[in-house]
């Protein structure tokens, strides 16, 4: 009697579920984790592409800003300048000016006629 | 008929066998046998080859300075298929390019897909009207990458810089001849855009990046090209000539210091400029020199030894009838010595010297010191100027060549000669690129300097500077170009100018000074020519008078710059009215 009853029991095979169970899962992680990773790149690429941006824009600022330099000290516009008064140049005295002689401890030379200028 | 289970299960299997194999087939045909055509047609709608802009590379002085550099722009340009709202674009392009609607009408009206409406615009300028654009949900007008050549000194150092085009390719001066240096590689990069024509950075494909170009420096100085400009603007306001060249150079390398040129033009407004003031004269104009090629008759004869310096030669006062024609000194000299011939310019000496060493030897002289020839300067349009082979010269061109009559020559090759004389007989090729190099400093190439030949030995040149000292004193005729405190070895030139219908122009002179100092050490050659200049007096247009007080003003200021220690006290400089009292300066 026993034996006939169990027999309309269907037995679980614990080994192949658990089996079958870590395969799905492994499955299912590696889609999961295929699908998360292909998104970070996704998002890596297009943080990449807004750092590319970034460094072009500042780029172009550096190139404004060292046009903006150039522009102001160059030297058409330094004369400009000083034509209109914004900057003035004080001229050094020639006794002011020495020149150190290489050859000579202490000895000052000429470092411009006397005559020039005046 | 009846058709069993079996039968029916048997049909539907090969039903679905079927059309399963007739997928198969069309998967194989479509991604094997078509694989390549759809592959084309899918990467022509969605893969695109972007461009990776490269940045023409600067031109920069010998010391660093800035002379031509980018700034980045945009050009406005539309698509005429895609244009619907023709009013709104009309009025938020002319508002924001602060073009009139007028033209910006005009150039849509065109039915073209890439309409340019402005080039060059500033970036900031660019971006707001795209914004607005994109606001009012305008289609049709888009922006696309440009750059703007700006050039921060103006219309300094003009004709040697030079200037491109709108595609900035180098079409006049440095711009021009260092094309391959400065126009960089554009790069691209392959990219895949989704349906809304955006990038999928993900799938980003083959890469190669741009090269920006090479920075050029030049040999120029710009404190020593400041000081020619000033000297050469002052010059024009005094005496109004119709062109004026001064060029400074390094006589041991050949580099040029400085060069300017009059009419000149503002780089930055080149649209406006006249043909005429785009020309550098000093390697595209040819001029007959005058006296100051006297400097060769008498090297060839010192060289070939047929005189010494000290030698008479008899200048058989101020009148020579040779060949049928009469050959006049500006005044009556009798026996010279060979350096004395060069003192005091006369135009029979230099003949007689000429003579000495006989037409084929002059001749050969003449195209040694690089005449005739290009000099070779990196800078385009270059003339080698105009000397006859002997063949073609008359009976009396033996006597006018010396005197710088029945030849052209450019100014640079002028200052090339008296260069040769300074550089104890070596010709040099000149210079005006020193180096190029990476934004970053990495050399590419360097041009170090050329001895092209050695013309005369350094004793003749030794001769000859020795002479040449006595020019620039009270008894030669430039004793205005002294500069105290250095001695100075030059020559003066008057030359009549040439009548392009043939003759001379009548009243009308070239007149130049070409000098070095210091004489015993000579640190730069200098050469100032004014062509048709305007002097209170008619009878002082004289190179000793009109271009030795320009040098003597230019070589002051350069020395002071280059830091030259005088040596000698030569005393005061003689204004040009008093040299003019002289008499000896007129040549």
């Amino acid at each position: 009697m026993n034996r006939s009853r169990r027999k309309k029991f269907n037995t679980i095979d614990a080994a192949s579920l658990a089996r079958w169970i870590v395969i799905t899962t492994f499955f299912a992680l590696t889609g999961l984790i295929y699908v998360y990773r292909t998104i970070q790149l996704h998002d890596l690429a297009t943080e990449k592409d807004r750092l590319e941006k970034e460094i072009v824009a500042v780029r172009k600022e550096r190139d404004v800003a060292s046009d903006q330099i150039a522009a102001l000290t160059s030297r058409s516009a330094l004369q400009r300048r000083l034509k209109e008064g914004y900057i003035t140049m004080i001229p050094i005295a020639e006794h002011n000016i020495v020149r150190l002689s290489g050859n000579e401890i202490d000895a000052i030379r000429p470092v411009a006629n006397q005559n020039a200028g005046k | 008929m009846k058709w069993n289970v079996r039968t029916r299960c048997t049909l539907v299997c090969v039903a679905f066998i079927a059309l399963f194999s007739i997928f198969s087939f069309r998967l194989v045909y479509l991604q094997i046998i078509k694989h390549d055509q759809y592959a084309e047609l899918a990467a022509e709608k969605h893969g695109y080859r972007q461009p990776i802009y490269a940045e023409r590379g600067a031109i920069v002085d010998a010391n660093g300075e800035a002379l031509a550099h980018n700034i980045p722009g945009r050009t406005v340009f539309a698509d005429a298929s895609l244009l619907k709202n023709r009013d709104a674009a009309i009025k938020l392009v002319s508002e924001a390019l602060k073009i009139p609607t007028g033209v910006v009408a005009e150039r849509l009206a065109s039915s073209s897909r890439y309409i340019v409406i402005q080039r060059e615009v500033p970036e900031e300028i660019a971006l707001a009207l795209r914004d607005n654009l994109q606001k009012q949900n305008v289609r049709g007008i888009s922006l696309e990458h440009d750059t703007t050549r700006v050039y921060p000194n103006h219309s300094m150092l003009c004709h040697v810089i030079g200037f491109t085009d709108f595609d900035h390719h180098g079409i006049q001066g440095v711009e021009a001849s260092m094309e391959q240096y400065l126009h960089g590689q554009d790069g691209y990069r392959h990219i895949e855009r989704n349906r809304a024509g955006k990038e999928i950075v993900l799938y980003r494909g083959q890469k190669r990046e741009a090269r920006d170009g090479y920075q050029v420096h030049l040999t120029v100085d710009l404190h020593l090209q400041n000081i020619i400009e000033n000297e050469i603007d002052a010059a024009m306001r005094e005496f109004r000539p119709a062109k004026a060249t001064i060029i400074l150079m390094r006589p041991q390398t050949g580099e040029i210091l400085a060069m300017a040129n009059r009419p000149n033009f503002d780089l930055n407004l080149r649209s406006d400029a006249k043909p005429e003031q785009m020309k550098n004269r000093a390697v595209i104009d040819m001029m007959e020199p005058g006296s100051t090629f006297k400097i060769v008759a008498a090297a060839a004869a010192l060289n070939e030894h047929k005189v010494r310096p000290d030698t008479t030669i008899f200048c058989e006062n101020g009148l020579w009838n040779f060949g049928g024609r009469a050959l006049h000194d500006h005044r009556p000299l009798g026996d010279l010595s060979v350096q004395d011939i060069l003192v005091k310019s006369s135009n029979i000496g230099a003949a007689k010297l000429a003579l000495s060493v006989g037409d084929q030897k002059f001749y050969e002289y003449i195209r040694r010191f690089g005449f005739g020839d290009r000099t070779g300067i990196e800078l385009p349009g270059e003339i080698g100027g105009l000397i006859r082979p002997p063949q073609a010269w008359s009976k009396i061109s033996i006597t006018r060549i010396p005197m710088g009559h029945e030849i052209g020559v450019t100014p640079l090759q002028m200052t090339m000669a008296m260069a040769t004389i300074a550089n104890g007989g070596k010709l040099m090729t000149p210079r005006i690129v020193k180096s190029i190099t990476t934004e970053d400093g990495r050399t590419i190439a360097t041009f170090s300097p050329t001895v092209l030949r050695q013309v005369i030995s350094p004793e003749t040149a030794a001769q000859i500077g020795k002479a040449l000292r006595g020019v620039v004193s009270d008894r030669g005729t430039a004793a205005a170009a002294t500069v105290p405190g250095f001695t100075i070895s030059g020559k003066t030139g008057t030359a009549q100018k040439v009548d392009p219908k043939g003759g001379y122009e009548k009243g009308k002179y070239v007149v130049s000074f070409i000098g070095y100092l210091p004489a015993e050490n000579p640190q730069f050659v200098g050469l100032v020519v004014l062509d048709d200049a305007h002097t209170a007096d008619p009878n002082l247009n004289y190179g000793g008078l009109v271009a030795g007080p320009i040098f003597s003003r230019v070589a002051e200021k350069a020395a002071r710059y280059l830091d030259l220690e005088p040596h000698e006290d030569v005393g005061k400089q003689m204004t040009a009215e008093r040299v003019a009292l002289t008499n000896a300066s007129r040549r």
